[in-house]
């Protein structure tokens, strides 16, 4: 009889110790997992906060994009007003005749730009780019243009070719377009000034 | 002793604002410009973006260009192919002069005539040669004035080091 009893105290000491290890482990585990969720969370909190200072820095980048383009405008207000500005501008059609390689302008007889291309620059204008090549300031009333196209021109000789052109500068900004276009019936570049209206 | 002070100093001061010329550049924008080669076409420098490029301002009448542009064509045929780009900008007022030069010292990079002294003048060059590096965001960032041996050894050390940017 005392031998059973002492079996079954020895029986339920073991039980206990076993649920004692049992609830050690549970809240061992428990803590992992609140350790595991605590990092998780911050880990989130962490990218929402570079998530949030990639998106101030791109703000910022726009701003100062949008803020250099007003003071661009600005600039280009200040220096060339509209109601002495003049444009200069060159486009190219085809160009099978005229190979470009510099265009030198005057504007009443005064060297005002002396631009070179490159085979870049010269592709872009064939495929329909149009350059804007100077920009000035004038008083109103007549003024004249001459603009010299160097390059090559038919079977690859050295070609230059002058335009001159007079204008009246009125009240309000002028725009002038150098064009370039082949004739094809002569087989020669034709070089033109023509106003926008 | 004042006076021997103050030529020193006004000596030193000369000397600093030559140097300071062309180094002023450092850290702005390098200046555009687009120049005619040796090849026959029209270069310009924006054109290079994206590259690491070296100008090197020379005159055939300048002993150390002599002495320095076959050490850059070295450099030059050495990095060329993985985005360094040499652009030799000549000052003489005879491009002819310089093209004789170039086929003396048999060197491959693109050689610019600058007779006009438009580029140089963008550059503020008041020593022959100047040698200007420009970062593949077309900062400048390094200028060096003259040329002395032992010079291509830092060149080597900024071009390997502007590459890997």
């Amino acid at each position: 009889m005392a031998r059973r009893i002492l079996i079954g105290l020895g029986i339920s000491l073991m039980l206990a110790l076993g649920a004692t290890s049992t609830a050690q482990e549970r809240s061992a585990s428990d803590s992992a997992m609140a350790a595991s969720l605590a990092a998780q969370a911050q880990q989130s909190e962490s990218h929402q906060r570079f998530r949030s200072i990639d998106q101030d820095v791109q703000d910022l980048k726009k701003e100062v994009l949008d803020l250099n383009r007003d003071l661009f405008l600005l600039e280009e207000e200040l220096l060339f007003p509209a109601n002495s500005q003049v444009a200069f501008f060159i486009s190219m059609d085809v160009g099978e005749y005229f190979d470009l390689d510099s265009v030198n302008l005057k504007v009443d007889g005064k060297e005002v730009a002396n631009y070179l291309y490159t085979e870049r620059e010269v592709g872009a204008l064939v495929r329909g780019g149009v350059q804007r090549l100077h920009i000035a300031n004038l008083k109103t009333g007549d003024h004249e243009l001459t603009a010299i196209f160097i390059g090559k021109g038919p079977n690859t000789r050295d070609y230059r070719r002058g335009a001159t052109m007079s204008f009246n500068k009125g009240i309000g900004a002028k725009y002038l377009e150098l064009e370039i276009t082949d004739r094809v019936k002569k087989q020669q570049p034709e070089f033109v000034i023509k106003e926008w209206e | 002793m004042n006076v021997k002070n103050c030529v020193l100093g006004f000596v030193f001061s000369v000397i600093a604002a030559t140097s300071l010329a062309a180094s002023g550049l450092t850290g702005q924008p390098a200046p555009d410009f687009a120049l005619k080669s040796s090849g026959g076409e029209n270069l310009r420098l924006s054109e290079y973006r994206g590259d690491v490029v070296m100008i090197n301002f020379w005159a055939t009448w300048c002993g150390p260009c002599r002495q320095e542009m076959p050490l850059l064509d070295e450099l030059y045929s050495r990095y060329e192919r993985v985005g360094f780009n040499l652009l030799g900008v000549n000052i003489d007022d005879d491009s002819r002069k310089a093209m004789d030069m170039v086929a003396e010292l048999g060197v491959n990079f693109p050689v610019l005539f600058d007779a006009r002294k438009e580029v140089s003048k963008l550059y503020a060059v008041d020593a022959m040669p100047v040698t200007v590096l420009v970062d593949r965001e077309g900062t400048v960032r390094h200028v060096h004035q003259g040329y002395k041996p032992g010079y291509e050894d830092m060149y080597l050390d900024q071009i390997r080091s502007l590459l890997r940017e």
